[in-house]
């Protein structure tokens, strides 16, 4: 008797002829994530199977695939040789530290196996409510828990009785490449999470205003992109210093324009960027009418500067919803630190809530917009997290 | 790179750590063992204890080594006075202020004394609270962290003992202690000091305490020193810590005027259109707080370190806890607030250092506030 893991996955089953591509991305992400551990990949039929690791790593392993995306549920199993006697062992030995009500749920591709798999269900549940009667009763409609029975082809059973859900999704690849705009903020890490899970493999950008931000700041950011990197098979971190170009629109233009036209700049710099780095689209953390740079009128002055789509996947999700899934991928805590990404120092009292894109336009005008953007590329740096 | 961040910590002496190394290699035993090794450690924990207390003449006290200042701050809140009113200032370092937040969370009777603009306690507030009201636990900083202002704990203990004998009176002596010349109070009960402040190592801390005085354990264990801090001692640590005291003491008078004359001149020397000094008179030598008006903390201080000098700052960039608590209630306005720089001196710093510093500046301040404005 010894432990696996069966993976299985969703979305790609409602795939045609492509399917062997997604199929492929798919194992390859799982293989990568799991590099650094002892373990067997075996592809099977609709599902992947992790065996021969040490016990030690289990959960270990379950935590890394529940970050790949594209993975639907995960069950360990025991895998026996296909024997009565030998189900019976295993079934019994997940059983023992399972109580109320069930039903045993046998499925068998080895049609030489006897017997058939409704006296199989019924022979192995008979000799459970024996071994463990008092504890555990029968009911076939709505059992508290199952035993499923696996009998394969190959004479190996496999027997377990829980089923995790993984953050299912499309495997990371298989949907394209972005440029995530990042920030310390709570917002952008969850989107770049969610459009990661879609399949796209992402690159982030942040930007960086020292001295007016510290080195804090950017280590937070480091940490965030780091963990959306866990859902990403990790990720590379530009960071552009926004310095001079914030000093700029402070010294020449109207204050209410401050954060407008600075979002203009994000927008240049990131497609720039990201034409250079093969990406298709940006991704920022917007959600509409969050802020002042997040009213309609905000997002059509930015996008108005790229021609390249702009995806905001938290457009319509509700700062609670955000903040829950902040939770759940873990970047919350680090999200709250008290360094902030963008000095308040440039912050106006009043910004222009629906800014007329001609006064921005005009108000623009009065920088070297070009040179500016020259110049913070000149000093890009690349993080490999 | 030159430091200005002695405050937040200091370098450890290099003779203190050679002198104590012997500790780390060939004397590393467990203090609390029976056999030659350990007796010896638990020897030379003792002579630790005599020196350090002889230090500040404290000859009718004994000395409970802890982790750091804050345990010692957080023992002698938690574990002397059970119940009754306990009473701070608005100026105390996070350690006690937060526990007597937590005091209060537990019901029990808390009050902040007010502060004077150069944050030290006022005085005639606090009296005038003891007088009609019954104070169980006091708690005063001695040299208060952010401004360097010094706080007459002799006369205050002796002032409340007078009103009320029975109240506790704990001093937290971590940025005196080493850099004042002084000469603990009878009046005072508790002491807290810090090895790092003057050149000893990170964790090691102490809690003084007047014979007599209930005290009752923070940390339960195996019952070291006298059962009121368990845990397996840092010898080497404690040992560092007395060396580098020792330094201290040796030349404490020598020590506080050349680091007055480094601190006078800095003062002197700043740009007085762009920089305004908020340490008082007669603060301590050690820290020199100024602002710059209307420009961020924090931003003055990561320039200057581009420029490889590094001073503390008492406002972030973050707009939560923006402004210094304890500068805040000196009664500054905002915009003194964010600009809020601290200076903070050590033996070795020097004056050719303390010219660089101000040239660096009274620079880039003038440069900022060209940007910002």
């Amino acid at each position: 008797m010894k432990n696996a893991i069966i993976i299985r996955y969703c979305e790609i089953h409602l795939k045609g002829r492509n399917r062997g591509f997604f199929e492929k991305l798919l194992k390859e992400n799982i293989k990568r994530s799991l590099k650094d551990i002892k373990c067997d990949f075996v592809a099977m039929h609709s599902r992947y199977l992790i065996e021969n690791f040490d016990d030690f790593d289990y959960d270990l392993i379950v935590k890394k695939l529940h970050k790949i995306a594209g993975i639907h549920t995960i069950s360990k199993a025991l895998v026996v040789d296909s024997t009565f006697d030998n189900i019976f062992e295993a079934a019994k030995s997940l059983v023992n530290e399972k109580e109320g009500t069930f039903k045993v749920i046998t499925n068998r591709a080895d049609k030489t196996f006897t017997p058939n798999s409704m006296e199989t269900s019924r022979l192995l549940g008979g000799k459970l409510l024996e071994t463990f009667g008092g504890k555990i009763s029968v009911d076939v409609s709505n059992p508290s828990f199952a035993v499923y029975v696996d009998i394969r082809e190959d004479g190996k059973t496999f027997v377990y009785t829980d089923i995790e859900h993984c953050i299912s999704g499309m495997p990371v690849g298989s949907a394209g490449k972005g440029m995530l705009l990042i920030s310390g903020g709570i917002d952008s890490p969850v989107a770049g999470y969610m459009t990661a899970k879609r399949g796209m493999k992402l690159n982030c950008l942040h930007f960086h205003s020292f001295p007016y931000t510290g080195e804090a700041a950017k280590e937070k950011v480091i940490e965030l992109a780091r963990k959306v990197g866990e859902y990403n098979g990790g990720i590379n971190l530009f960071v552009v210093s926004f310095t001079h170009i914030q000093e700029a629109i402070h010294q020449h233009c109207p204050e209410e324009f401050m954060i407008t036209i600075m979002r203009r700049f994000m927008m240049r710099i990131a497609e720039r960027l990201a034409l250079q780095q093969g990406d298709q689209a940006i991704i920022t953390g917007e959600s509409l009418g969050q802020v002042a740079s997040q009213t309609i009128e905000s997002m059509t002055s930015s996008n108005s500067v790229v021609t390249m789509p702009v995806l905001r996947p938290l457009v319509c999700f509700d700062k609670i919803d955000i903040i829950e899934i902040a939770r759940k991928i873990d970047t919350y805590e680090t999200s709250i630190l008290p360094y902030e990404d963008c000095c308040t120092v440039f912050l106006p009292k009043y910004p222009a809530i629906k800014p007329n894109l001609e006064r921005v336009k005009r108000a623009e005008s009065k920088l070297d917009i070009e040179g500016l953007i020259e110049e913070a590329f000149k000093n890009i740096e690349k993080y490999t997290l | 790179m030159i430091y200005f961040d002695n405050a937040a910590t200091t370098k450890p002496s290099r003779s203190a750590l050679d002198r104590a190394n012997v500790f780390n290699q060939e004397n590393f035993y467990n203090p609390s063992t029976l056999y030659s090794g350990g007796l010896n450690c638990a020897k030379e924990i003792k002579t630790s204890k005599e020196s350090l207390l002889k230090n500040i003449g404290a000859i009718n006290h004994e000395l409970i080594f802890t982790s750091c200042g804050s345990e010692s701050d957080n023992m002698a809140i938690f574990c002397s006075v059970k119940r009754g009113t306990f009473v701070t200032c608005k100026g105390e370092h996070s350690a006690v202020y937060k526990s007597f937040l937590e005091l209060k969370n537990r019901g029990l009777n808390v009050e902040f004394i007010d502060l004077n603009p150069d944050g030290t306690v006022n005085v005639d507030k606090l009296l005038a609270f003891a007088k009609t009201n019954k104070i169980d636990f006091l708690s005063i900083v001695h040299v208060n962290n952010e401004t360097g202002g010094i706080n007459d704990v002799n006369y205050i203990g002796k002032k409340i003992k007078e009103i009320n004998a029975k109240t506790t009176f704990h001093v937290d002596g971590v940025q005196s202690y080493g850099k004042l010349q002084y000469k603990l109070g009878k009046e005072i009960d508790l002491y807290s000091i810090s090895a790092h402040k003057i050149n000893g190592l990170k964790g090691v801390g102490a809690l003084i305490r007047k014979k007599g005085v209930n005290l009752s354990p923070l940390i339960f264990g195996g019952g070291q020193e006298n059962g009121l801090r368990s845990g397996t001692e840092n010898v080497f640590g404690i040992k560092v810590f007395e060396y580098t005291a020792e330094e201290k003491y040796s030349n404490l008078k020598d020590n506080f005027e050349k680091v007055s004359k480094i601190k006078e001149y800095v003062k002197n020397n700043l740009d007085k259109d762009n920089i305004i000094t908020i340490s008082g008179e007669n603060s301590s030598p050690y820290i020199l707080t100024v602002s710059a008006v209307g420009l961020r903390g924090e931003v003055v201080m990561h320039t200057l370190e581009t420029e490889g000098v590094i001073i503390g700052n008492g406002s972030a960039c973050s707009s939560k806890n923006r402004y210094s608590r304890v500068i805040e209630a000196c009664g500054y306005s905002s915009d003194v607030l964010d600009g809020v720089i601290r200076i903070s001196f050590s033996t070795e710093s020097t004056i050719s250092e303390a010219e660089i510093l101000v040239e660096k500046l009274n620079a880039n301040v003038k440069k900022l506030k060209g940007i910002l404005s």
